[in-house]
């Protein structure tokens, strides 16, 4: 059995999943009740908040797993990247818990985490593929050949994320934080042809999307306060439009240069209903894996390797890769 | 009784083993290494993780990441042992480190963590009452020495140990033990939310 814990943004998330990747639990608190009042995640808060939860959801993941410390082989934390001080609680937890019974530890990426979501039972996707990993920290594009190797980053975004450009543009028409659920949800109602909002082509496989939210913002100056509440399905219909069409076509040039014959997406995007319509063909991570959750940290243990005691008693946590 | 006792309020991360109230070890490093400390510390005593009986942390006041780090490695240890915990300020270490001195902790942002009529409290070093020839010690102390020393306080030399919040005092004032997740860090200050909202 394999313990993961994830604590990188603004999830507290423990998960027990099996060496074969079969997931016991997957426990997720979220925090986006807490940030909705800022508008966006608070590092002090959220770091905060994941002291107090850490124990309760490991707790809560061991009894609805139906498994105990005595079952667990392996623990499995995110190392980075993420927010600091937030990582550095999830660290601190799992190290402790490891050294207690002597396991191995395996700081796991985030973002190889959000990857191996897609190596879970029941449907286990095998490389190789290019894989968009979109949520509100990152857009990337990923050349995957191996499970256990880095991927190959192909492109990735040159501005803001594009869960950040979703979180924006519900800001933009009022829809509060998190934004992506609700911009989706509005957009059903709305005509995406209503407003042509242009996304930037930026050269080779990278991403722009911090004009959009310019265009958005024009849009809804241009309409007198009356006028927004009727246009509000429509702006919402055609920049998600706008989003998704920039996230497929960057996705399958990607795949067409490195002459991949898999797509997959990965990452709280990949939950937009939109997205997921536009490419049929896509393998997309289960719902509940798209955000932020434990069960694909500990799938990743199982591919990039772990560390023996006493060797990660040492371990930092780090903010970015680079 | 074997307590383990550690401190990651501050920059450095102290930890301590006491057995039946006699030190078996103690050590300094940094948070990032804590439990190599811990490791080292059970090992010089010949001790399994299973034969610990009880923990002590420092709650802090001090870093908010550092208190954090302190806390959560105690929850998880007592999550995994089933041991309880007893929290220990971290500025009440220090003054048991020191009897007599007045402990200050630097809070970052120009200001100080002290203990004023046995309560924490967060002030700007200027504001810290000291009677002439009261001996500070503490990061805070070092870092506004010459601010406090005009004022007439008495600061040893900045690697005298009576800085440190030493853990094997944690495990000597640990009062009651009991749950882990009842053992609170000790902020002192509201996250600064106004001010770090994303754009
Ligand atoms: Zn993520």
């Amino acid at each position: 059995m394999i313990l993961g814990i994830e604590t990188s943004c603004d999830e507290t998330a423990a998960a027990v999943i099996t060496q074969e990747g079969a997931i016991r639990s997957s426990v997720v608190s979220s925090q986006a009740d807490l940030h909705a009042r800022y508008g966006g995640v608070v590092p002090e808060v959220a770091s905060r908040r994941h002291l107090e939860l850490v124990v309760p959801v490991v707790r809560a993941a061991l009894a609805e797993g139906e498994a105990t410390l005595d079952d667990v082989e392996l623990v499995a934390v995110t190392a980075g990247p993420g927010l600091i001080g937030a990582l550095l609680v999830g660290v601190a937890a799992a190290k402790a818990l490891a050294w207690s019974r002597r396991l191995p530890l395996a700081a796991v990426d985030h973002l190889q985490g959000h990857v191996a979501s897609l190596y879970l039972e029941p449907d286990p996707l095998e490389p190789p593929f290019v894989c968009l990993l979109a949520s509100g920290g990152h857009t990337l594009l990923l050349d995957v050949r191996d499970r256990s190797a880095r991927p190959r980053v192909l492109g990735s975004t040159l501005d803001d994320a594009a869960g950040e450009a979703f979180d924006k543009g519900a800001r933009l028409l009022g829809l509060g934080y998190p934004g992506g659920a609700a911009v989706d949800r509005l957009a059903r109602e709305g005509d995406p042809d209503a407003y042509a909002f242009p996304v930037a082509r930026v050269p080779g496989l990278d991403f722009s999307f911090s004009g959009l939210k310019t265009s958005l913002l024009y849009a809804v100056r241009e309409l007198d306060a009356d006028e927004v509440e009727p246009r509000r399905a429509d702006l919402a219909a055609s920049y998600q439009r706008a989003i998704v069409r920039a996230l497929v076509e960057r996705t399958r040039e990607a795949a067409a240069s490195v002459r991949a014959e898999r797509i997959a997406v990965v990452g709280g995007v990949a939950a937009n209903s939109e997205l997921r319509a536009a490419l049929p063909d896509a393998a997309l991570a289960p719902l509940p894996l798209c955000t932020d959750n434990a069960a694909m940290i500990a799938s990743a243990a199982r591919f990039t390797g772990a560390i023996s005691y006493p060797r990660y008693l040492a371990l930092d946590a780090y903010a970015s890769s680079a | 009784m074997l307590i383990l006792a550690f401190d990651t309020a501050t920059e450095v991360a102290t930890s301590a083993l006491v057995s039946d109230g006699e030190v078996v070890g103690e050590r300094v490093s940094r948070a990032s290494t804590l439990l190599e400390d811990v490791d080292a510390l059970l090992r010089q005593g010949g001790a399994h993780p299973s034969g610990i009986d009880a923990l002590a942390v420092g709650v802090g006041p001090g870093s908010f990441t550092g208190v954090r780090v302190g806390l959560a490695t105690a929850r998880g240890l007592a999550l995994a042992l089933g041991v309880p915990v007893a929290g220990v300020s971290t500025l009440a270490s220090l003054a048991a480190g020191a009897p007599g001195a007045l402990p200050v902790i630097d809070a970052r942002r120009r200001e100080v963590f002290v203990l004023q009529d046995g309560e924490p409290r967060v002030l700007s070093p200027a504001a810290v009452e000291v009677a002439a020839g009261v001996v500070c010690v503490g990061n805070g102390a070092v870092r506004y020495r010459g601010m406090l020393e005009e004022a007439g306080a008495v600061i040893p030399p900045d690697g005298d140990e009576r800085h440190l919040p030493r853990a094997r005092f944690h495990a000597a004032l640990a009062g009651e033990f009991g749950l882990a997740e009842a053992v609170e860090p000790l902020y002192l200050r509201l996250p600064d939310a106004d001010t770090t909202v994303a754009r």
